[in-house]
């Protein structure tokens, strides 16, 4: 039994039975890094845990009315909004939650990716981070059909379609994911075994794996802080922070759901729930998943129906794979950071990559479209507008890290610029500006790791 | 091994032979692969790879037929050749053709003269429009196996290429006097045995319709050549069904075809109305300008009626019908129910007034609008009312009453209609609203339908349905209206109370680090 002293109190009763105290020395004693950068990053972490637990509140009273069925989803979800007192509301704060959800773990990952707190030994935070993520997309696409309304069972015969493309199991990962060749009520019920069953049972357990590491080796402090940081004491200066924010968050997330019931209205992140599903029907044009997926679903129009012997789609997925991949291996490539030295390659890898994935979002939102938006010239009125906006965001990127943080690591974000450069102003296809700006970044890439080898070999030579 | 061998065999046998089976096509005679192998002036070959793979796609009968008649020299040219396989027909009618030597003469270009040759790409100036190749394939006859013979005579299947016509062809004058034309296409469709045959849903009275209708009368009676005939509807080969988008008398197309003769000034000079007033030439702009002519031809709604509808096919006017003013009752019958029982129907009568042309008109019938009820000028009500009925003031009041009670449910309608769309865009619950704004717009219909029965209860009786839906409709937008209002205090109050709680925290964690 422990002898710490707590009394006769409600801790002392429990630490009789339990043994707390090492618990409660170990939240005494915690402390979270403070650095020369601005301590917000650390919160969006807790932020994104915030809006999953609303998720899961929300979700667990709208999953007392809901009935998954042909017959009964769409109308379940109905009568939930318009009958069930406060039904309406906590729909709205469902979806506008996942979303949120989604923005916050986004800006997590990244400013994880911008600070890097990948490095060693938190790799393995960075590995279940990554899949975190995957598994919140998961959500958010098992999620959609559930409703069961006209534009969700579009979209997911759309977004389901694209598993064909996987080489070899393709058919047959079509199969299992739809319970069949088609998109029917044999879908809507194992997306809803998947979004209330198995994703938040590996979500909570994967949450746990990634708080443990968390808490084992506590926050990443800034990269080369050769000495301790100065700390902030987690409980109760960090945990209040916290609480405060949370609060901040969830009054956001009220006024948003009161005021903006169905989301704003751009196309991927509008939740009216419209007419139901119609299998007989025919697919409409203009069919667009969730805002977070836009930029694939841009990617795979911008490729030709057959490619190099493959099929567009195929060599897309590949493409996405590939990038997907380098992301999750990122604390493994990135060998100045594990030195504890600054990575302006990566950083610039990073800022590329949200450029390239902000040009291809801008594109499915069809920025700048003339009527018809299908029409030749009113395609290449979007790009160039597109490219304006992202040549316009990559301009203000690069002044602020080259005035503000003295970077001089411009090769991605140059290259993702060029590709929208070539495609957007010059006219040229997608796939060849792309593989033009690849080659130069490719390039570029190899006469800096030239110069670099030389500095080495010849450390007082000329410059 | 053995047990391989001894399955493997049978299988070998067996796709050897479906592979030999399949190597056998008939063999193309020196003939007919002349033809195939033939190069044009600049090195190409005549014949198109697109119709070497319509003849490779024939069955074995009419490649037979094809090889029969290279062989017998009907075809001897490429080009010739060329033109039969472009046509790319189905099997049931270019078996027909193939069989028919008359067309397989007149398509050759060295045997015929622009005048006479049917061809795909027709001479300007010189090649009549009625010898349209492809018109003459897709014509209704030549589906069911009547081709130049049916009309003209000869037999097609003889090798003697001489011409011999029916009787009824007229050896000269054909177009001076075009009354024969008639009794040659009644011969077949004026005798329901024959027609039994082809199309039992065909009437067989169009003669007799035709020629009692002002049409039938001009040409017959009076003999005047600009009278129509069938031609002039039915278009001469290149006949398809009235359910064919392409035909003259297609409905969409019924009005250019009307139009083509009604339309032209010059045509119709001299001609006079049964009052005795000049054929007016403006039909078809009125038309086009109305909601009919709108609705048909702009929207393509194949249930808008053109102008056989209410004038008739063959014949002068609809069946069971006295007098064209009474076709609008074929659809609105409702309306002309109503009006049957109205005092209106017997003082129109006294006045010999068409009955829904008066007010609507007829062949530039507008949309209508409430205000055609509203005092004023502009009132169809008063127009008539002062000349004619100025001693009754009670029906100049009937018309503001039904103008009044319409005006305001229809403002309610569009106003609440737009409310409604509001409050959805909030989160509330419309359904009942919409509800209520489907009853009263059931309601705004049936009223608007009942001025027709010129009676102030009769009108009241429509119109109580949507008076009661506007009550209702307007308790329900105040009750999500409150809705909504209640959402937002309970907003503000937890935000408040929210706001409280988080001031306390920071005051709390200003002590704890102080």
């Amino acid at each position: 039994m422990s002898d710490s002293g707590h009394g006769q109190g409600w801790l002392g009763w429990l630490d009789r039975r339990y043994q707390i105290t090492p618990l409660i020395e170990f939240l005494r004693h915690k402390e979270v890094p403070k650095g020369p950068h601005s301590m917000v990053w650390y919160y969006l972490g807790g932020m994104t845990m915030f809006f999953f637990l609303v998720q899961v509140v929300t979700g667990v009273l709208l999953l007392m009315y809901y009935q998954p069925g042909e017959a009964t989803a769409y109308e379940s979800i109905r009568y939930l909004t318009t009958k069930v007192p406060f039904g309406w509301l906590m729909r709205s704060v469902h979806c506008w939650s996942a979303h949120l959800m989604i923005i916050s773990l986004v800006t997590h990952m990244f400013s994880t990716m911008m600070l890097k707190a990948y490095r060693p030994p938190r790799e393995l935070t960075w590995v279940t981070g990554y899949i975190l993520f995957a598994l919140t997309l998961g959500f958010g696409f098992s999620g959609y059909l559930l409703p069961w309304n006209k534009l969700a069972f579009f979209a997911t015969s759309v977004g389901t379609d694209l598993v064909k493309s996987v080489p070899l199991i393709g058919n047959w990962l079509l199969q299992v994911l739809r319970g069949g060749p088609d998109v029917t009520a044999n879908t809507l019920y194992r997306f809803f075994a998947l979004h209330v069953v198995i994703l938040p049972l590996a979500f909570v357990s994967l949450i746990g794996v990634h708080l443990l590491f968390v808490q084992r080796q506590g926050m990443a402090p800034p990269l080369g802080a050769k000495v301790a940081p100065r700390g902030m004491r987690f409980f109760p200066s960090f945990a209040l922070r916290d609480l405060l924010l949370w609060l901040v968050c969830f009054m956001v997330l009220l006024v948003l759901a009161v005021f903006v019931p169905y989301g704003p209205g751009i196309p991927g992140m509008d939740w009216e729930l419209g007419q139901k599903a119609d299998p007989l029907a025919p697919a409409f044009p203009g069919i667009k998943p969730e805002w977070y997926f836009l930029w694939e679903y841009q990617l795979l129009k911008e490729f030709p129906p057959h490619l190099f012997g493959l099929e567009g789609p195929q060599l897309c997925l590949l493409v996405v794979s590939l990038l997907l991949g380098i992301w999750a291996i990122i604390p493994w490539l990135d060998r100045q950071a594990q030195r504890e030295q600054p990575s302006p390659g990566f950083s610039d890898f990073g800022w590329g990559a949200i450029l390239f994935l902000t040009f291809l979002t801008l594109k499915a939102w069809d920025i700048g479209a003339m009527e018809p938006a299908t029409s030749g010239s009113s395609l290449k009125v979007i790009s160039r507008t597109c490219a304006w906006w992202t040549i316009g965001a990559g301009a203000v990127i690069i002044g602020i890290r080259w005035l503000l943080h003295r970077h001089r690591w411009f090769v991605f974000t140059g290259a993702a610029l060029l590709h929208v450069v070539l495609h957007g102003w010059l006219g040229l296809p997608y796939l060849v500006a792309g593989v033009i700006a690849a080659v130069l970044a490719a390039v570029g890439i190899a006469m800096i790791f030239l110069r670099t080898a030389e500095r080495r070999v010849n450390p007082g030579g000329s410059r | 091994m053995r047990i391989i061998s001894s399955f493997l065999c049978p299988v070998l046998c067996v796709s050897l032979a479906a592979v030999a089976a399949d190597e056998k096509p008939g063999v193309i005679p020196e003939k007919l692969a002349g033809l195939f192998a033939a190069q044009g002036k600049d090195g190409k070959p005549t014949i198109t790879p697109e119709q070497r793979t319509y003849f490779d796609g024939l069955n074995d009968r009419l490649k037979a037929l094809l090889i029969k008649t290279v062989e017998a020299e009907v075809i001897t040219r490429p080009e010739h050749l060329g033109t039969i396989l472009a046509l790319g027909l189905r099997p049931q009618k270019m078996e027909i053709l193939l069989q028919d030597n008359c067309i397989l003469c007149h398509t050759d270009p060295e045997v015929q003269k622009p005048e006479t040759l049917l061809t795909l790409s027709p001479a300007p100036g010189k090649t009549p429009s009625h010898l349209n190749l492809q018109d003459f394939v897709d014509d209704v006859h030549f589906l069911r196996g009547l081709s130049c013979a049916g009309c003209h005579g000869g037999d097609p299947g003889s090798d003697k290429l001489e011409h011999s016509f029916v009787k009824e062809w007229p050896s000269a004058g054909r177009d001076k006097d075009r009354g024969w034309i008639l009794s040659f296409c009644a011969r077949c469709h004026s005798d329901s045995t024959f027609m039994n045959r082809f199309n039992p849903a065909l009437p067989t009275d169009q003669l007799a319709k035709y020629k009692d209708s002002p049409h039938g009368k001009f040409l017959l009676e009076a003999r005047d050549a600009r009278a129509p005939d069938c031609l002039s509807c039915h278009g001469v080969h290149g006949i398809r069904s009235a359910k064919n988008p392409l035909s003259k008398v297609y409905r969409k197309r019924v009005p250019e075809t009307c139009g083509a003769c009604h339309s032209d000034a010059k045509r119709m000079a001299g001609l006079t109305l049964s009052d005795g007033s000049p054929m007016p030439t403006n039909q078809l702009a009125e038309y086009r300008a109305s909601v009919h002519g709108r609705a048909l031809l702009e929207r393509g709604d194949l249930g808008a009626p053109a102008c056989n509808n209410c004038h008739g096919n063959h014949a002068a006017m609809p069946i069971g019908l006295s007098s064209v003013s009474q076709s609008c009752s074929l659809c609105h019958a409702g309306n002309a129910s109503l009006f049957d029982g109205s005092k209106h129907k017997q003082a129109f009568e006294e006045h010999k007034w068409p009955q829904c042309a008066k007010c609507h008109g007829n062949h530039v019938i507008a949309k209508t609008h409430d205000s055609m009820l509203a005092a004023g000028q502009e009132s169809l009500c008063n127009k008539c009312h002062q000349q004619y009925a100025k001693d009754n003031p009670e029906c100049n009041a009937t018309a503001t009453y039904f103008y009044t009670s319409l005006a305001q449910m229809d403002q309610v309608w569009n106003e609440f209609g737009v409310t409604a769309d509001r409050l959805a865009m909030k989160g509330l619950d419309v359904d009942p609203i919409h509800d209520k704004l489907n009853e009263l717009a059931d309601s705004l219909k049936q009223a608007r339908s009942h001025i027709h029965s010129f009676s102030k209860n009769d009108f009241q009786r429509a119109a109580d349905p949507g008076e009661k839906a506007v009550l209702g409709i307007s308790r329900l937008v105040e009750e999500a209206k409150a809705e909504y209002r209640f959402r937002q205090l309970g907003l503000v109050t937890t935000i408040a109370l929210m706001g409280l709680v988080m001031l306390a925290l920071y005051v709390k964690l200003r002590r704890l680090e102080r």
